[in-house]
């Protein structure tokens, strides 16, 4: 990752209410430039409505957010010229051929590089003369990738672009973001439900629930401090003292399952000597044990 | 190598793991050239910043080596590392089936025997030089 500092996408404080539901909550979040960020939640967690904002289709009710230093909604076709972007549905141009597609596309960009895009167009195998209408989901995918980059932006942003792709297709899109966008100048922002490729491509993880960012931190670090404390009571019924930075906890039976945001050895004495317990282990946890630990023990406390 | 992207174990720590095997087996020897950060990440599909922060734990551990200008090597002493800290990590997977051992209540003695003889078996087995 580059060693600057600078914040290319930054959110401050920033807040949506739908109606009487708080799609986002005071919601700040910076990152850096080469910084890949993995924005994960359940659905109607408010991701989408984040990245709405982000790119300035929506507004919000308070806060900032500043791509490249520049207000969003100050001078969003400034915002546009330098942002990609792919969306879960791909709302293109349906009736027009790709070759059409792209020349109207090319149009809007100065920086659009013609070269770049003959290359996408082969390496995707994209038919120049096939209509929009005519193609697969994953080639229809692949356009939308296509036509984001294209023209080199400086950050990229996408909204579920791999959901309900074929594991291949899946693997070309990751190919293209990798050769194309990821040489540690450029940004990307984005939200998926497929945690392998999160695992892929993220550096930092977000957690949003119910439109609060419950983690935001390196994925390394979240998945090698993340553990379950698991415990054998010597009484179900008697009280339980959790441990400090639990998570989620359950009860199966004698069984009692503590998840923690930053495991140490300390927490496990800690268990153990605060309640009364015949063994007592931790055990590692992946991403999407993670991901369900931090739903699950929100979801318990509201 | 290939990673497992669903795995608990980082990444990062999945290809310093792979990148040890092979330098143990001989796919890389002392003073070659590894492949760029970018290849490896296409090769992988992963991020080049994993394989970045992969490559400087190697490179701190002292079992590559960084040439002005022209990339990763095997560290001289790179195999020497290597094996060690290979051995590190088989030595601490037995740690944990110490504690495994434990949870099944079984019986020290017996797990110690059955260990003497999974390893008699696969060192008889290794040819003679």
């Amino acid at each position: 990752m580059n060693e600057s500092n600078e914040a290319v996408i930054e959110f401050l404080g920033v807040r949506k209410r739908f109606g009487t539901q708080e799609a986002v909550r005071e919601l700040s979040l910076r990152i850096p430039r080469g910084c890949v960020y993995a924005l994960l939640g359940p659905n109607g967690a408010g991701k989408s409505t984040t990245i709405k904002m982000a790119m300035g289709s929506l507004r919000r009710d308070a806060g900032s957010i500043r791509i490249l230093g520049r207000e969003v909604c100050d001078d969003p076709s400034w915002v546009k010229q330098r942002v990609g972007f792919v969306g879960e549905l791909q709302f293109i141009y349906r009736w027009m051929r790709i070759a059409e597609v792209i020349r109207f596309c090319s149009s809007f960009y100065p920086t659009w590089n013609a070269t770049l895009c003959q290359e996408l167009v082969r390496r995707f195998e994209l038919d120049p003369r096939k209509k929009v209408r005519h193609l697969s989901k994953g080639m229809t995918v692949k356009l939308g990738l296509l036509l984001a980059i294209a023209h080199e932006p400086e950050v990229l942003i996408l909204d579920e672009p791999t959901s309900g792709l074929d594991p291949l297709m899946r693997e070309d899109f990751v190919d293209g973001i990798l050769r194309n966008m990821c040489d540690g100048r450029r940004s990307i922002l984005f939200a998926s439900h497929t945690l392998q490729d999160v695992q892929r491509l993220a550096d930092r993880v977000g957690i949003l629930v119910d439109g609060e960012l419950l983690v935001d931190r390196p994925i390394d670090e979240l998945l090698r401090t993340t553990k379950t404390i698991r415990a054998v009571l010597t009484d179900e019924k008697s009280p339980r003292r959790t441990p400090h930075g639990a998570i989620v906890e359950s009860v199966d039976r004698r069984e009692w399952s503590v998840t923690v945001s930053d495991f140490s050895a300390g927490q496990v004495e800690q268990v153990r000597s605060q309640n009364r317990v015949e063994s007592i282990d931790a055990v590692n946890m992946n991403l999407e044990e993670i991901f369900k630990a931090y739903v699950r023990g929100r979801r318990n406390v509201a | 190598m290939t990673i497992d992207p669903q795995s608990h174990i980082p990444v990062y720590l999945q290809i310093v793991d792979g990148l040890r095997h092979a330098i143990v087996r001989g796919v890389y020897r002392a003073g070659d050239v590894l492949p760029s950060v970018r290849e490896l990440s296409l090769k992988l599909k992963v991020n080049p910043n994993t394989v970045l922060r992969a490559y400087e734990a190697l490179e701190s551990d002292k079992v590559i080596e960084k040439r002005r200008g022209s990339g990763m090597y095997v560290a001289m002493g790179g195999l020497k590392a290597a094996r060690e800290q290979s051995a590190e990590a088989v030595l601490e997977s037995l740690d944990e089936v110490a504690v495994q051992a434990r949870a099944a209540d079984m019986k020290p003695q017996g797990v110690m025997k059955h260990f003497a003889q999974a390893m008699f078996k696969v060192f008889s087995k290794e040819p003679k030089s």
